[in-house]
């Protein structure tokens, strides 16, 4: 066994190495000049890392970086928010119904989002917010909403019942007991759904494509997108680019890693 | 919104502004003498085969390997597998367009090294392999963490035992990880089938359908119909097709997800 171990653990390594080069020539191709990259220097690290490539990709980002910032926090707050009232109620009132109503969250959760851009972005225009960051986050809350409400209340199926029954015997309303008892205990859970719910609009890009065709409000994702045309050849302005918009979902993985996994297995996996 | 788009599915919609013009089953007649769209279609069943099978075969090996993985390194070699899961399928697009590239990429670079000259993304037969590599690397993290927590609810003392037996690691996972898995299987197979009816960003970065319409699969269809032809009637039947499509998928696991939380 313990020879077995040793190769299996070499594999994966090997496999992780090549996991990894992706980002390795991203990064690397990032801090070349384009005389270097033309000679296919790719995997030798930088004669000479130049920072001018990071800075013309931040330049040409930096407005749609700020939009993004604008629409991807305010709309996983909102869809977490209303997401874990509604999973509030399905989890703990067992009413009639309640099955089904389970039963339809779950599909409308997985369900291609791609089936509701049409009538969407007709909706956004017809309310006037179409190039609009607030039509964004309305668009991204009602996507969001089912997948927050999903995984919140898988998150309370899993307390102690005693929890509320405890409650309603010292005559706490459901307001009340939401605020002071509920969110507390819930963190986690909470959290999980915010993580998965920020990183999806963050990296969102058929949406944000179809809502805006105005540079001044379009968001990150579509103006990289963009990027590929305008800057053609330019593979090293592209991947500075690329990494950039990159920053906010390695920062979450680094730091809230664990709320990412139970986020991702939430439904597959009872606690 | 769903109801909406089965109705505008039936009108002759055409142009910026609603056109309610009933069209009946023309929308869904048209697709079906379309070429275009058994080309998108035959691209979608691909993605199938080529994309959903390796992603969750491998992920399920790859879960049961971390078994063997002392712990210390495993949570580490975990987030490797699960960065790309955390970026944007369009920087995933850029990565893989520049490696698949056929005059700059650095497959072409080491394969004419080895004096082997490909087509790479500049190739009809084989762009949509390489979109299809790009979306394993980007997804095989999903079906791993799946895979690694449901091998973690399987009781130690199966495996335990097992092992005292002197079980071979692959009578192990035969005998013991996948028969205890199933749950999972459904669910990881399931979405993965799903990620492949909704790729849309991967193909619009890296070939934008192309060479010619080669790479194209039922939602680039759809938004190409819909936005650039502006021929929305016919791209509400698109959506509806990917719709009914996804639904004899969905509704399996809805159950299972509703038994196995409700009961």
């Amino acid at each position: 066994m313990k020879a077995g171990k040793f190769i299996i653990t070499f594999l994966v390594i090997f496999l992780a190495i090549i996991w990894l080069m992706p980002v390795y020539l991203m990064i690397n191709i990032a801090f070349k000049p384009i005389s270097e990259i033309n000679v296919g220097a790719y995997i030798s690290p930088p004669s000479n890392p130049a920072s001018e490539n990071w800075l013309e990709a931040f330049e040409a980002l930096k407005t749609s970086l700020l939009n993004s910032v604008i629409v991807s926090i305010p709309a996983t707050l909102i869809a977490v928010f209303l997401g874990s009232w509604s999973g509030y109620a399905i989890a703990m009132y067992k009413f009639a119904g309640s099955k089904t109503l389970f039963f339809f969250i779950a599909i409308v959760t997985y369900l291609p989002y791609l089936i509701f851009l049409i009538p969407l972005v007709k909706l956004i225009v017809s309310v006037g917010l179409f190039n609009n960051l607030l039509g964004m986050i309305f668009a991204y809350v009602i996507l969001n909403f089912p997948m927050a409400l999903l995984i919140t209340s898988l998150f309370f199926q899993t307390l102690p019942k005693e929890l509320q029954e405890a409650a309603a015997v010292d005559g706490c309303p459901p307001i009340t007991f939401y605020f002071r008892v509920l969110i507390p205990v819930s963190l986690p859970g909470l959290t999980s759904a915010a993580v998965l719910t920020f990183t999806n609009i963050w990296n969102e890009f058929i949406i944000a494509l179809s809502l805006s065709q105005d540079p001044l409000t379009r968001l990150a994702i579509p103006t990289l997108a963009g990027l590929r045309g305008s800057y053609a050849a330019q593979w090293n302005i592209l991947m500075a680019g690329a990494a950039i918009v990159s920053i906010p979902g390695i920062i979450v993985l680094i730091f809230l890693g664990r709320f990412f996994i139970k986020g991702l297995t939430a439904g597959a996996i009872k606690e | 919104m769903l109801g909406w788009s089965a109705i505008v599915s039936s009108m002759k919609w055409i142009g910026m502004t609603p056109i309610w013009n009933f069209a009946g089953i023309y929308n869904y007649q048209s697709l079906y003498n379309s070429s275009e769209f058994w080309l998108a279609f035959k691209n979608n069943i691909i993605w199938l085969i080529a994309f959903v099978i390796p992603t969750g075969i491998v992920g399920l090996i790859m879960a049961y390997l971390f078994e063997y993985v002392p712990r210390k390194l495993s949570s580490l070699l975990k987030s490797v597998f699960l960065y790309p899961l955390v970026i944007s399928p369009v920087v995933a697009g850029v990565v893989w367009a520049w490696i698949f590239d056929p005059q700059y990429g650095i497959a072409s670079t080491i394969f004419s090294v080895l004096n082997v000259h490909l087509g790479w993304l500049g190739d009809p037969a084989m762009a949509t392999f390489c979109l299809i590599i790009a979306g394993i690397w980007q997804e095989l993290g999903f079906a791993l963490v799946l895979y690694i927590a449901a091998i973690g609810e399987i009781p130690r003392e199966h495996v335990e035992a097992a092992k005292i037996d002197g079980a071979s690691y692959w009578a192990i996972f035969v005998n013991i990880v996948i028969p205890e898995v199933g749950h999972a299987t459904l669910i990881v197979f399931s979405l993965l089938v799903l990620y492949s009816l909704q790729v849309f960003t991967l193909v619009w970065v890296m070939t934008s359908g192309g060479p010619g319409t080669s790479t194209e699969v039922l939602p680039y269809m759809m938004y190409k119909v819909t936005f650039d032809r502006l021929m929305v009637g016919q791209g509400a039947a698109i959506s509806m097709v990917i719709f009914a499509i996804s639904i004899i998928v969905l509704i399996p696991i809805s159950i299972s997800m509703m038994r196995r939380w409700m009961s």
